[in-house]
């Protein structure tokens, strides 16, 4: 299968004061298209700021991205923005919708990022069916017009798979997803998104504390103070 | 292009939070503010500058050295073709008094704060006119009818004088009033008259008198005499080197009111004929050595003249003037009815751009309320900027959710304020009347300049000017907190808590 991202000696260093504080050390990755990778390392191992780079929230220190084999970190602000909005789809541990909009809005919005006014206002009718159709497939039929107060935990990271979702992106960048929900419910979410994943075979990297989840997934990528420290499939991987 | 998710979150925001009302409210204000104090300036400065005009001659030739004859400039000044009408006047400081006995009223000597009411103290400012020249030039009529209508709204009935509805040209030019009234009057006031009221004939000459001053005499009834005394310096050294001065004293018949509609004008003024005047300053008629005194000469352009013309013929004139003054005189000049009054009508233009001024800073107040609602928007916001970041959007897009808000604001409160303040030109008497029935509460000071109601004009120019002007100030308000917000860091947006 092609590789659809791939990370390059990155580097980050933050600035505290005159002080340069090294993240990530050089990192290299790769991620094939619908594969789902687990990334685990202690906490402080720079896994977030890892999934912020790769979705091109923000830009390395050095080394190299590459979207389908296209350098892309240093593009201009737009164009990644452009990328972003097309390539990938992000879910938090909080959830990260806008209290202001309820579900379907929040959903939508995730629609309205590429498309002038007048282009989607053509086709606002579709947009419309196909957030619903989206929300009604991650379970939410019957709180469409629910504000995010209005929704329980799990129904909020319903909401979120349901707005990563509906650009159609080819990876899901997924950061504790289920690090702020009960077992049950985690684990109704998590058959959610893998269900998902394997209709529209989307590549996903999932960092995650919880190794029995990871186990799950086809690779497992181990972080420590800004290094990977080790690659290897699965158990589940392997036996194929 | 926008983006559009960027109209659809601004107003979403702009529907969830109450903030945006504040914006929305102080830029109605502004314009509100803007639109009634600038309109009601603006109707009371073309009040004032059509009360003025019509309290002055189109033209007038001034500035006239001592002792100039009306005869050298006659014919040099009417030989143009773009003049109409010439009338000569004589400017002459007095004092008048009434004579009859019992009407008396002293001119007060004196009071604890200096009093400039020329009403009262008797004080008056004579003009000469000749009846027959000064009705071409100036719309008498309308100034009779103007002065009786300023009495009725006081509550007292005048009916317009007819002091210049006299058929005969030699009584009218002495503004003689009908034989049997001025008879009538000398009986009243104890004057000499002739016990036969059959052949009585008028000799009294007429006066009219600014409606103002008729508030402060006793009731006088057509025909009642007055003293009026003038002093004047005939020109020479006197015994000894002092000045010379020469007092003169005359009765006058009281004709009527008059109002021209200019405070000071109505309050100082009295409109005698110019003949009996000459005679009081040395230059009687039927002297050989007199000369047709004049101190000024109202002039008529014709109709429709455009503006340059109408400067070029006022450089005409004087040069024309000059010519016929004795070598040396001082420049005379030919003012135009604003220039007469340039002091005044100066004065009023400028409290107007003092008041824009002051409109303009409660501009920029509202403008600083957008402002600050907007800011707080974006603090308040950094999360979502985090996620419409994550979600793919351009941090154009995302500036622009604020600067759409911004402007919307900004449309809506001059929308509001366009409204409000058109209904409040449209009901700005009916308002003003209620809330001085029920409170005495006066929007505006009417008596003081004279206004029948609180004048109003709203020019539909400025209308669009402050409502666009009002908008272009919040979005370029707007501007600086939407690049705030399109330059914050997505992920530290994201983090922020
Ligand atoms: N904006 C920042 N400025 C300075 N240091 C930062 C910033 N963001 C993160 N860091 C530092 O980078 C390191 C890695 O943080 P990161 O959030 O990537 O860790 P993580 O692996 O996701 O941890 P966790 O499992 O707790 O979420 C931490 O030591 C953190 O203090
Ligand atoms: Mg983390």
């Amino acid at each position: 299968m092609s590789t659809i991202l791939r990370a390059t000696g990155i580097t980050k260093n933050y600035a505290i004061g005159k002080q340069q504080i090294p993240v990530l050390r050089g990192v290299d990755l790769s991620i094939k298209a619908g594969e789902k990778v687990a990334l685990l390392g202690t906490s402080g191992a720079g896994k977030s700021t890892l999934l912020h780079l790769l979705g091109l929230l923000d830009a390395p220190t050095s080394g190299t991205i590459e979207y389908d084999g296209r350098e892309v970190q240093s593009l201009p602000v737009g164009e990644r923005a452009r990328l972003r909005h097309q390539q990938v789809g992000f879910v938090f541990q909080f959830y990260h919708l806008i209290p202001e909009l309820t579900a379907l809005q929040n959903v939508l919005l995730a629609r309205m990022m590429d498309t002038s006014v007048l282009q989607y206002w053509g086709k606002r009718k579709q947009a419309k069916a196909s957030a619903v159709e989206m929300l009604q497939h991650v379970g939410l039929g019957e709180r469409l017009h629910h504000r995010p107060t209005e929704l329980s935990g799990g129904e909020r990271q319903r909401v979120a798979i349901a707005r990563a979702l509906i650009a159609e992106p080819k990876i899901v960048l997924a950061d504790e997803p289920t690090g702020n929900l009960d077992s049950a419910t985690a684990k109704e979410v998590v058959d959610l998104m893998f269900t998902i994943q394997q209709e529209r075979q989307l590549a996903f990297l999932l960092v995650t504390h919880d190794e029995g989840l990871a186990t799950r997934c086809d690779r497992i990528i181990r972080m420590k103070d800004g290094y990977v420290v080790d690659q290897d499939l699965t158990s589940d991987e392997q036996a194929r | 292009m926008i983006r559009a998710f960027s109209p659809f979150l601004a107003l979403r925001y702009l529907i969830t939070r109450r903030i945006n009302i504040l914006g929305v409210l102080g830029v109605a204000f502004a314009v509100w503010a803007m639109l009634v104090v600038d309109g009601v300036f603006t109707g009371f400065v073309r009040d004032i500058r059509s009360n003025v005009e019509s309290s002055a001659p189109p033209l007038l030739l001034t500035d006239l050295p001592h002792d100039s004859s009306f005869t050298v400039f006659h014919d040099a000044l009417f030989d143009d073709p773009d003049v109409v009408a010439l009338a000569p006047r004589l400017r002459q400081h007095a004092m008048l008094q009434p004579i009859r006995q019992d009407q008396r009223t002293r001119a007060k000597r004196g009071s604890n704060q200096l009093d400039f009411d020329h009403t009262k103290n008797g004080f008056a400012m004579l003009i000469g006119i000749d009846p027959l020249l000064e009705t071409k030039v100036v719309s008498m009529s309308a100034w009779l009818r103007r002065g009786s209508n300023e009495i009725a709204r006081y509550g007292r009935d005048e009916s317009p004088s007819k002091v210049f509805d006299e058929p005969d040209e030699e009584r009218l030019a002495e503004m003689l009033l009908p034989d049997r009234v001025e008879w009538d009057m000398r009986r009243r006031a104890g004057m000499p008259h002739d016990p036969d009221i059959n052949n009585h004939r008028s000799s009294l000459p007429g006066m009219l008198m600014g409606w103002r001053r008729v508030f402060n005499l006793p009731h006088i009834q057509d025909g009642d005499p007055f003293e009026v005394v003038c002093a004047s310096f005939p020109g020479g050294d006197g015994e000894n080197g002092a000045l010379s001065m020469r007092t003169t004293q005359k009765p006058f018949a009281s004709a009527g009111w008059f109002g021209s509609g200019n405070r000071m004008f109505d309050a100082v003024t009295a409109l005698v004929p110019i003949e009996p005047l000459r005679t009081m300053l040395g230059h009687d008629i039927d002297d050989l050595t007199s000369i047709p005194l004049v101190t000024d000469v109202a002039i008529r352009p014709r109709d429709g003249i455009t503006g340059n013309e109408l400067i070029a013929l006022q450089r005409r004139l004087e040069k024309k003037a000059q010519a016929k003054l004795p070598e040396g005189s001082k420049p005379c000049s030919v003012l135009t009815w604003q220039e007469q009054n340039s002091v005044y009508l100066k004065a009023v233009e400028q409290e107007h751009a003092m008041m824009t001024i002051v409109l303009m800073i409660v501009m920029l107040v509202s403008a600083f309320v957008i402002y600050a609602t907007l800011h707080m928007m974006v603090v308040q916001k950094i999360k979502d900027i985090g996620i419409i970041s994550a979600v793919g959007g351009s941090p154009r897009g995302i500036g622009s959710v604020f600067l759409i808000n911004g402007t919307v604001v900004g449309v809506l409160g001059s929308l509001l304020g366009v409204a409000a303040g058109v209904m409040s030109a449209i009901w700005i008497n009916p308002i003003n009347d209620w809330l001085y029935a029920n409170y005495r509460i006066e929007l505006f000071p009417r008596e003081t300049f004279d206004l029948q109601g609180i004048p109003c004009h709203l020019e539909p120019s400025w209308v669009i000017a402050v409502a666009i002007g009002a908008i272009v100030l919040s979005i370029i308000v707007a501007f600086i907190p939407a690049r705030k917000a399109a330059r914050m860091n997505p992920v530290t947006a994201l983090a922020f808590e």
